[in-house]
C-alpha cells in the first residue's frame, strides 16, 4: 500500500513537472500573444463609443475612456442600406464556393504532384505554383486589363475582329463571379496546395506498402491511404476558412474589377461596402472598429459550429 | 465556457493595468504642460523641440537644411525643428493613427481634402482652437502671420469645433481660389481650322461639331473628349463642392453664379441633391450622346481606371478638350511638361470656396506639450522669407542658385534628395520666383487671387454626423452609378431613374434637409 | 526487395492518368506564370509605349530605363535588399522556433491546458483591437520605431502557422515515440530538438516557408514603423512609390496643378514593375532550399516504399 502510494505520488509530480516544461515551451508566444494581441484588445471598446480625442490629455486609452457610450450606434450603417443582404450573399456566397472548389482543387493537385513520378517536373511545378502569391492585386488588375480594357484588350479585339462587336467586361455582372472565381483560385491554390501536400509526406510509409502488397490500384491507394490521412488537415483549413466566413480579400474585390460601379451586384463585399462608407463619412474610427468586430463575432459563432460538427464526425480532426 | 471566463479575466487584468498606466500619463501631461513657460517677446527661456508632420514629401537627406533651420531657430526661438517627412501615400493611414493614437507630434499638416480632414479633425478635438478666449494663441503670438494673410483665408478657417466656434489652423497663403477649365489641345484644334476663341464662344452643348471633326480625322481610337466626370458636371453646370461632402464621389449641389461668383446662384441659398435636378439631368444627356458618338474613351468608366488613363492621355497629348483645375501659369508648365501648347478655358471666373480656402493648413495638435511655441513657430515659418525658403527650397549654393533677376534654379541633384511639398508648407509668397516665373510673379500672383471673390457660403461646412448611417448608404449607391452616368457609359433613360429611386430608398431626402438647416443655421450666424 | 516494391508501388501508372495528371498541373502553372512574364515584359516596356497603348504583352518600343533606374537608387536598392534578408532570416529564425515550442506543447495529449492554449492562440485570429490600439501599443509602449524590431516582432506569432504546425506533428508523429523517449529518460527539450523536429522537418519547412515569404513580402510594418530610410526593406520602398503614385491619381483635382508635375517625376509604370522582379527573383532562388525537405519526403517515401 505504501509502495503504491509513494509511487503514484513520484508518477504525478512528474506529470507536474512535465507540464512545468511544458508550460515554459508556451511561454514565449504567450507573452508575446499578451502584449501584441490580447493588450490591444481593449480597443474593441471603440466600437460602441463616439470616438473622441480627449483634449486635455490626448492618448489612445484616455480617449476611448473619456468618450461617450454609444451602445450599438456604430454598428447601425452596416445595416442602413437596401443592399445588406446582398453584400451579405456576395460575401458568403463567394467565401462558401471558394472554401469549397479552393479544396478539392488544391487536394488533387497535392495527390497528383504526389503521384507525378517525375521529382525534377515536381519541383518545377510546385515552385511556379506559388508565383501568384507576390504578384499583388494592383499588377492582376493590370494584367486582367491587358485583356479586358475596352480598347485595347486582348479579349475585346479578338471580339471585335471575329464578331464585330465586344463585351463591355467592366459593365456586365455575369462573367464576374467566374472572373473573380478563377483569380482567387490562381492566387490561392499554390499556398493551401503544399500544406497538403507537406501533409502526405507525412503519412506513415508503411501503410501504402501494406496496400500495394494487398495489389491496390493508384486509385485505391489514393481512396483508402492519402485521403483518410488527410482528414486532419482538411478540417483544420475547413474551421479557419470558415471563421473568416464574413470576411473578403479587399484588394480582389476592389481592384481586379477596377471598382467599376455597374458590376457592383456581383462584387460588393462587406469590406468594399465599409470602405466606401468609410471614406464617405470621414474614416470614423468607432464604425471601423463596428465593422470588424461585427465580421469576427459572426466568423466566431461559424467557426464553433463547424468545430462542433468536426468534432462529432471525428475528434481528433476538431480544432481543440 | 471556462475558457471563455480565463480570457475575460485576462482581458479585464490588462484593461485594468492599462487605466492605471493611463491615470499616470495624464498626470504627466498635466505637469509637462505647466511647466512649460514662455515668454511673450524675445527669445524664450527654455529649450524645446517640436515635431512637425509633412505632406507630399520627397526628401531623403535633410541634414544641411536642418542645421541650418535649426542653427537659425535656436537663436530665434529657442525651438529645435525635428520635421516628419510624410509622404503622400503614407500619409491617410500613418498621421491618422498618430493622431488618434496622442503620438507626441505637435503640429500637422491638414486640410479640406487629406485624411485627416481639418473640420472633422477639429469637431473630434485633434486641434488646438488657436483663438480660444482663454488662451488666446493666435492674439499672443500670432498677430504677424494673421495680419499677413487674406481676409478670405482667415474667414474660411473659422469653423465650428470642438472648443467652439473659432480659427483651429493656420491656412498656408497658395493657390487659395478655385477655377476650373476646359484644358485645350491647341496645335489638334488648329489642326481642324478652329481656334482657342471658338471654344471659349461656344460651350458644353455646343463642342459637338468641333468633336465631330476632329474624331473623323483621327480615327476609331481617338477619344476627343478626356472628361473627369464628377469636375466636367461641376464646370457644365456651374456647382460646387459642399465642403463636408462625402469623399469620393459627391451627393451635394451647390449652384453659384457663373458670371459674378458673390452673387447668388440660379437656386439661392440652397443645398440640393446632385443627380435630381435639371441641369444634372440635361447633362448627363447630352454626355451619353457624345459617348455613342465615340468622343469619351469607355475606360474613364472605370473608378480604378480612369485617374491613371486620363492623367496619361494628357501627358501625350491624346485628347481635344480635357478638364482640369487651374492655377497661375499653368499654361506655361503644361506646355513644357506636355512638349505641345496647351490653353486653358474657364467656365467660371476664379473664385474661393471652403474648400479651396481650405487647402493646405497647419495646424497645433492638442496633445502637443507646447502650443504656445507652437504658434510662435508657425509664426515665423509664414512670415520670415529666410527661414521659409530655407525649410522650402533647401539651402542656397547647395538646392538651388538665384541668377540675375532673383529666380531660383535647382540644382537636379541636391533638390532630388530634398523636395518637400511646396504648398504644403504655408506662406509660399514668401518664396523667390522660380526660374521662368518672372521677378514679378507673386505681384501678379496675389493680384489673380486677390480678385477672386467669395462663394455666398464661404466658411460653410456640411457636418454629417446626424446623418452618417445615411451618408454610408447613400455613398455606396452613389459608387454603383454617378461616375458611369457622368461620362455617358450607361443611358440615363433607365439608370437615372433606378439611381434616383435607390438614393430615395437609402435616405437621401434627410441628408439633403440635415445640410440645408445647417446652411440655414450658418447664414443667421454669419 | 526494397527496389521491387518500389516499382511496385508506382504499379504501372495507366499512360493516360499520367499524361492528364502532367497536363492539368502544367496548364494551371502556365497560367501562375504567364502573369509574371507580363510583368517582365512591361518592365522592358518604354515609357511611351505604355503610354500609348497601355499595359501589353507586345509594347512598342523596348526600354531597359526602369532597370537603369533602379541601379540608380544605388546604396538605398543594396541598403533595402540587405534589410529584407536580415528581416526575412532573423524573423523567420525566432518565429519558426517560438512556433516549434508552442505548437509542440499543445501536440503533447499530456498537457494539461492543451485546449486552453489552443484556444488562447486561436482566439486573436478572430478578435483583435483594431489597427489604432495595436500601433499604439507597438509604438509608445514596446517602442518599436524606426528598427529592426519594428519590422520583426509584429510578425513573429501567426496563429494560423502555429494550427498547422500542431497540424503536421499529429499526423506525423506518432505518440508512441514519445511515450519511448519519456522512457528512455530524454528531457521534454531534448526530445522535441533531437527525436521530433528531424522527423518533423517537411512541416516545419513548410512554414519555415510560409513565414519567409510573408516577412519577405511584408511592407505594412514598415510603413507604419519604419521614418529612417536606414531601415526601409525591400517591398515598402516598392510600395511607397506605388502609394504615392496611386495618391496623387487620386487627388489629382484638389492638390491642383503641383500634382501633375509630381506625378510626372515619379517612377513610372515599367519600373513598378521592375521592382516587382527585383522582389521576386531572390525569393525564387531561395525557394528550393525549403522545398527540398517538402520534396524530399515525397522521393524518400517513394524509394523506401
Amino acid at each position: 500500500m505504501a509502495y503504491r502510494l509513494g509511487r503514484k505520488k513520484k508518477s504525478s509530480k512528474r506529470l507536474i513537472k512535465k507540464n512545468v516544461i511544458l508550460l515554459t515551451m508556451v511561454l514565449p508566444t504567450t507573452i508575446w500573444l499578451i502584449l501584441l494581441r490580447y493588450l490591444p484588445m481593449f480597443g474593441i471598446t471603440i466600437a460602441f463609443k463616439d470616438y473622441k480625442i480627449y483634449t486635455k490629455a490626448p492618448g489612445l486609452i484616455n480617449n476611448v475612456i473619456h468618450s461617450k457610450w454609444v451602445g450599438f450606434d456604430n454598428f447601425k450603417f452596416l445595416f442602413a442600406t437596401t443592399d445588406s443582404l446582398k453584400m451579405i450573399r456576395n460575401t458568403v456566397g463567394y467565401n462558401l464556393l471558394w472554401i469549397f472548389l479552393g479544396l478539392v482543387i488544391s487536394v488533387a493537385f497535392a495527390i497528383i504532384l504526389n503521384e507525378i513520378t517525375n521529382k525534377f517536373v515536381a519541383k518545377t511545378y510546385q515552385t511556379l505554383m506559388f508565383f501568384p502569391y507576390f504578384i499583388s492585386w494592383v499588377v492582376v488588375s493590370y494584367f486582367v486589363m491587358a485583356l479586358l480594357d475596352p480598347t485595347s484588350g486582348l479579349i475585346v479585339k479578338w471580339q471585335m475582329s471575329q464578331y464585330g462587336e465586344a463585351t463591355n467586361w467592366y459593365h456586365t455582372s455575369k462573367p464576374w463571379p467566374i472572373i473573380l472565381t478563377l483569380a482567387n483560385l490562381w492566387k490561392n491554390t499554390g499556398y493551401s496546395c503544399i500544406l497538403y501536400l507537406t501533409a502526405i509526406t507525412g503519412i506513415d510509409k508503411t501503410q501504402y506498402e501494406a496496400a500495394s502488397i494487398d495489389g491496390a490500384t493508384r486509385w485505391q491507394r489514393i481512396k483508402y491511404v492519402t485521403l483518410p490521412n488527410l482528414r486532419t488537415m482538411i478540417a483544420i483549413l475547413l474551421i479557419m476558412n470558415i471563421s473568416k466566413i464574413f470576411n473578403s480579400d479587399f484588394g480582389l474585390f476592389w481592384n481586379v474589377p477596377l471598382a467599376s460601379g455597374s458590376i457592383l451586384d456581383v462584387t460588393q463585399t462587406i469590406d468594399t461596402y465599409v470602405y466606401r462608407a468609410l471614406s464617405a463619412t470621414g474614416g470614423n474610427l468607432g464604425m471601423t472598429t463596428a465593422a470588424g468586430v461585427f465580421q469576427n463575432v459572426v466568423g466566431f459563432v461559424c467557426m464553433l459550429i463547424a468545430n462542433s460538427v468536426v468534432k462529432r464526425i471525428d475528434a481528433d480532426s476538431s480544432l481543440f | 465556457m471556462k475558457k471563455i471566463l480565463a480570457l475575460l479575466l485576462v482581458a479585464c487584468m490588462i484593461i485594468g493595468t492599462l487605466t492605471a498606466c493611463s491615470k499616470d500619463s495624464t498626470s504627466g501631461g498635466q505637469g509637462n504642460g505647466g511647466s512649460a513657460s514662455a515668454a511673450t517677446n524675445g527669445r524664450p527661456e527654455d529649450h524645446v523641440t517640436l515635431k512637425m508632420y509633412f505632406h507630399g514629401s520627397n526628401v531623403s537627406d535633410d541634414t544641411q537644411v536642418l542645421a541650418k533651420v535649426n542653427e537659425y531657430l535656436d537663436e530665434k526661438l529657442n525651438v529645435t525643428l525635428e520635421p516628419i517627412w510624410g509622404t503622400w501615400g503614407d500619409f491617410d493611414n500613418n498621421a491618422v493613427l498618430a493622431i488618434n493614437g496622442g503620438d507626441d507630434v505637435d503640429i500637422y499638416f491638414t486640410c479640406s481634402w487629406s485624411a485627416d480632414e481639418y473640420n472633422l479633425f477639429a469637431k473630434r478635438g485633434a486641434w488646438v482652437r488657436l483663438d480660444n478666449p482663454e488662451n488666446n494663441l493666435l492674439e499672443k503670438y500670432g498677430k504677424d502671420v494673421w495680419s499677413l494673410l487674406p481676409e478670405v483665408l482667415t474667414n474660411g478657417a473659422k469653423i465650428e469645433g470642438s472648443d467652439g466656434f473659432g480659427v483651429y489652423a493656420v491656412p498656408g497663403y497658395k493657390d487659395i481660389a478655385c477655377q476650373l477649365c476646359w484644358d485645350i489641345n491647341v496645335p489638334l484644334l488648329e489642326k481642324y481650322g478652329y481656334t482657342v476663341d471658338d471654344i471659349k464662344n461656344t460651350d458644353y452643348y455646343g463642342f459637338g461639331e468641333i468633336l465631330a471633326k476632329v474624331k473623323a480625322g483621327e480615327g476609331e481610337n481617338f477619344f476627343p473628349l478626356l472628361i473627369e466626370g464628377a469636375v466636367a458636371e461641376r464646370m457644365v453646370d456651374n456647382s460646387i463642392i459642399v465642403a463636408g461632402d462625402s469623399g469620393a464621389t459627391n451627393l451635394l449641389s451647390y449652384y453659384i453664379n457663373p458670371v459674378k461668383t458673390s452673387d447668388k446662384g440660379a437656386y439661392g441659398d440652397v443645398i440640393l441633391n446632385k443627380f435630381a435636378t435639371d441641369e444634372y439631368k440635361k447633362y448627363v444627356t447630352k454626355t451619353r450622346e457624345y459617348y455613342l458618338a465615340g468622343y469619351i474613351d469607355p475606360g474613364l468608366a472605370n473608378a480604378e481606371q480612369a485617374n491613371n488613363l486620363r492623367s496619361e492621355k494628357q501627358l501625350t497629348g491624346q485628347y481635344l478638350i480635357g478638364t482640369q483645375s487651374y492655377s497661375l501659369g499653368y499654361e506655361t508648365q503644361a506646355s513644357a511638361e506636355r512638349g505641345f501648347e496647351v490653353a486653358f478655358v474657364g467656365t467660371t471666373p476664379a473664385y474661393v470656396d471652403t474648400t479651396s480656402s481650405q487647402g493646405a493648413m497647419m495646424a497645433i495638435s492638442t496633445a502637443s506639450k507646447n502650443p504656445e511655441r507652437a504658434m510662435m513657430f508657425l509664426n515665423l515659418l509664414n512670415t520670415d522669407p529666410y527661414l521659409f525658403t530655407l525649410l522650402d527650397y533647401g539651402v542656397e549654393g547647395i538646392h538651388y542658385t538665384k541668377n540675375d533677376i532673383g529666380e531660383v534654379e535647382f540644382i537636379e541633384d541636391a533638390r532630388a534628395k530634398y523636395s518637400p511639398w511646396t504648398n504644403g508648407m504655408g506662406n509660399v509668397t514668401l518664396l523667390p520666383p522660380q526660374k521662368g516665373q518672372g521677378a514679378d510673379f507673386w505681384t501678379k500672383f496675389k493680384a489673380y487671387y486677390g480678385a477672386a471673390d467669395q462663394i455666398p457660403i464661404l466658411g460653410f461646412t456640411f457636418n454629417s454626423d446626424n446623418v452618417s448611417n445615411e451618408l454610408a448608404a447613400v455613398a455606396n449607391a452613389a459608387a454603383e452609378y454617378a461616375l458611369t452616368l457622368s461620362v455617358g457609359a450607361v443611358d440615363p433613360e433607365t439608370v437615372l431613374p433606378a439611381f434616383l429611386k435607390k438614393l430615395d430608398d437609402n435616405g437621401m431626402q434627410k441628408i439633403v434637409d440635415e445640410a440645408n438647416a445647417q446652411l440655414k443655421n450658418f447664414l443667421a450666424n454669419k | 526487395m526494397k527496389k521491387r516494391i518500389g516499382k511496385s508501388r508506382l504499379g504501372k501508372p495507366s499512360i493516360i492518368s499520367e499524361i492528364s495528371f502532367y497536363l492539368i498541373l502544367g496548364m494551371f502553372c502556365a497560367a501562375c506564370i504567364i502573369p509574371f512574364i507580363f510583368v517582365v515584359i512591361i518592365s522592358f516596356s518604354s515609357e511611351s509605349s505604355i503610354r500609348e497603348i497601355g499595359y501589353s504583352f507586345s509594347p512598342q518600343e523596348w526600354s531597359a530605363s526602369a532597370y537603369e533606374y533602379v541601379f540608380q537608387l544605388g546604396d538605398q536598392l543594396w541598403r533595402s535588399y540587405f534589410n529584407s534578408f536580415f528581416v526575412t532570416i532573423v524573423g523567420t529564425a525566432s518565429s519558426l522556433l517560438m512556433t516549434i515550442m508552442y505548437s509542440y506543447a499543445l501536440f503533447r495529449k499530456d498537457f494539461k491546458f492543451r485546449n486552453f492554449f489552443t484556444f488562447f492562440a486561436f482566439f486573436t485570429t478572430l478578435f483583435g483591437g483594431g489597427l489604432a490600439p495595436t500601433f499604439m501599443v507597438c509604438k509608445q509602449l514596446l517602442h518599436l520605431s524606426n528598427n529592426y524590431a519594428a519590422l520583426i516582432v509584429p510578425a513573429l506569432i501567426s496563429p494560423f502557422n502555429i494550427i498547422i504546425m500542431r497540424t503536421f506533428f499529429t499526423t506525423s508523429i506518432p505518440e508512441e515515440l514519445i511515450e519511448a523517449a519519456s522512457i528512455d529518460g530524454s528531457g521534454e527539450y531534448k526530445t522535441l530538438f533531437k527525436i521530433i523536429i528531424p522527423i518533423a522537418k517537411p512541416g516545419i519547412a513548410t512554414v519555415g516557408l510560409l513565414t519567409a515569404l510573408s516577412y519577405w513580402s511584408e511592407w505594412f510594418l514598415a510603413m507604419l514603423y519604419i521614418k529612417d530610410s536606414k531601415y526601409i526593406p525591400l517591398q515598402y520602398l516598392l510600395m511607397k512609390m506605388q502609394n504615392q503614385a496611386d495618391f496623387l491619381f487620386k487627388n489629382a483635382s484638389v492638390i491642383g496643378v503641383e500634382a501633375s508635375k509630381m506625378l510626372r517625376d515619379l517612377p513610372s509604370a515599367s519600373l513598378r514593375m521592375a521592382l516587382v522582379v527585383f522582389i521576386v527573383v531572390p525569393i525564387a532562388f531561395a525557394y528550393p532550399f525549403f522545398q527540398r525537405y517538402i520534396i524530399s519526403g515525397l522521393t524518400i517515401g517513394s524509394v523506401k516504399g
